[in-house]
């Protein structure tokens, strides 16, 4: 479970703040590009550091998605379920990845 | 002949509870959208529906698990085996359909889990369960699953509150109003590839039960899984506006900051604990978000009562659910052992009992019209958030 938590953490709380610092990337260079040529390199930072996050938060949806598809029932089955499973003849031969 | 008629009713029986598995479960993606306009109630509902579509046919791992793992052979195996199913199936669905009369949010997994467990019980007696694998494999879970994700959504909620101040109010909401539409899009991504497989995984167990698919060389038939999807897509597109409104509105006031860092958190929890083997509920993961949520904005207030009522309900979620399907198959039972009359008049007393509550949800109806929050803007959720909370219903 502490797996999960650490992951969740990471993803869950970590793509707020990555987004976050997307929308003040885009708040820095909006601002910048209002204040006329000079600053150019806060307009250019700012979309940087935009599509920088914006990166990142898709990589977790995508890896997140790609979680959906590789769902390990590979735990090896336990010898009690929630019901009571008598000997199995396949269940060895069908563990899904 | 009898056979086939008893294996169409649970066929039946299964798609009619992935059809209000999709209504009670489209909250957990999109009520939090809903509730701070980042999207239309009608829009929300249907992007839900076809994500749910598309999540089901992504994987097939827990609708291998549910058919070959959950349910003992012993007690849907041969004569017995439909009605069993039946059952359960029966039980499940009816329990939502009270829960969702009674506008709470419970777990769809754990109503159907305590079916089987019910109709197995009654069908097999006592030997079919085992109380410390539903402590370990369910309840355990269940407990934890709101508490990791709370913490999560708490903490996001916090960060996302401290990089408004810097961002500026109305910027910052409306951005996260567009992350929203992101994060509940992926919930409703996995509750499409968890929810609508476990139907999956019920009707292949009757096809096995019955002989006409293979128990050693299994695979679930392309038409199981679009039955399934569509059931589950069309409950969706149905909205469920009652429990939406209770996940929604009821439980804390959600911004979206706190609605983007609610179902992100979800998202992450519901992924993570699925690829590590511990399929979470839906429900109980979203709604400890929401908690987490509300609790993590400075002033945020949770209204202790309406979780109260949920968690009454998750608790007596599994033994409702299996008194039910115990019920139904004693009834069945009573005709005869796998006896299409049975199955017939459980069927028709489960419609009798759907069409009885929903016929009394009209009299206090909760529409779409009546969660629409389009009209709060950015600017006025900024303005508001300056104001006290307003007391909810």
């Amino acid at each position: 479970m502490w797996k999960i938590f650490l992951v969740a953490f990471a993803a869950g709380a970590g793509v707020v703040v990555v987004f976050g610092f997307l929308l003040l990337g885009v708040k820095i260079a909006n601002r910048a590009g209002a204040g006329g040529t000079n600053n150019a390199g806060s307009r250019l930072g700012g979309y940087t550091l935009a599509a920088v996050c914006g990166v990142l938060c898709v990589g977790v949806v995508v890896i997140g998605v790609y979680a959906m598809t590789k769902k390990p029932s590979s735990k090896p089955a336990k010898p009690k379920s929630a019901l009571v499973i008598p000997a199995h003849p396949y269940s060895s031969e069908h563990s899904d990845a | 002949m009898g056979s086939t008629l008893v294996l169409v009713i649970v066929i039946v029986a299964a798609v009619s509870f992935d059809f209000t598995n999709g209504f009670h479960d489209t909250a957990n993606a999109m009520a939090t959208s809903i509730a701070t306009g980042a999207l239309k109630p009608l829009v929300a509902v249907l992007l839900s529906a076809v994500l749910n579509f598309a999540g089901a046919f992504i994987s097939i791992s827990v609708a291998t698990t549910i058919a070959k793992g959950i349910v003992p052979p012993s007690a849907t195996a041969g004569a017995n085996g439909l009605s069993v199913v039946e059952a359960a199936l029966i039980g499940a669905m009816t329990w939502n359909l009270i829960t969702w009369y009674f506008t709470i949010p419970s777990s769809s997994s754990h109503a159907l889990i305590g079916g089987l467990i019910g109709a197995s019980l009654a069908s097999v007696g006592g030997s079919a369960v085992s109380v410390h694998g539903i402590i370990q494999k369910v309840v355990a879970p269940g407990i934890l699953a709101i508490f990791v994700c709370g913490i999560v959504a708490f903490l996001a909620t916090t960060a996302a509150y401290a990089l408004i101040r810097r961002l500026g109010q109305e910027e910052a909401r409306a951005g996260y109003r567009y992350g929203q539409i992101g994060s509940a899009s992926l919930v409703s991504l996995a509750h499409g590839t968890n929810d609508a497989q476990k139907t999956m995984g019920v009707v292949a167990l009757a096809l096995i039960s019955t002989g006409h698919l293979s128990a050693v060389h299994f695979t679930v038939p392309i038409w199981v899984k679009l039955i399934c999807a569509t059931a589950m897509a069309l409950g969706t597109a149905t909205g469920g506006w009652r429990i939406i409104n209770t996940m929604g509105n009821r439980i804390t006031t959600v911004e979206s900051p706190q609605g983007f860092a609610a179902e992100s958190a979800s998202a992450a929890t519901i992924l993570a604990s699925s690829y590590y083997g511990y399929p979470l509920s839906t429900t109980q993961v979203v709604s400890g978000g929401v908690m987490g949520a509300g609790l993590g904005k400075r002033g945020g207030m949770v209204h202790w009562p309406v979780v109260g009522q949920m968690v009454t309900a998750w608790v007596i979620t599994l033994p409702g659910a299996g008194l039910i399907g115990a019920a139904a198959w004693n009834i069945s039972d009573i005709f005869g052992t796998n006896s299409k009359v049975g199955a017939i008049v459980i069927a028709a007393l489960a419609a009798v009992v759907a069409a009885g509550l929903y016929t009394l949800s009209k009299r206090n109806r909760v529409t779409a019209r009546d969660l629409d929050r389009t009209s709060i803007t950015p600017e006025l959720e900024a303005e508001r958030a300056g104001a006290a909370s307003p007391a909810l219903a």
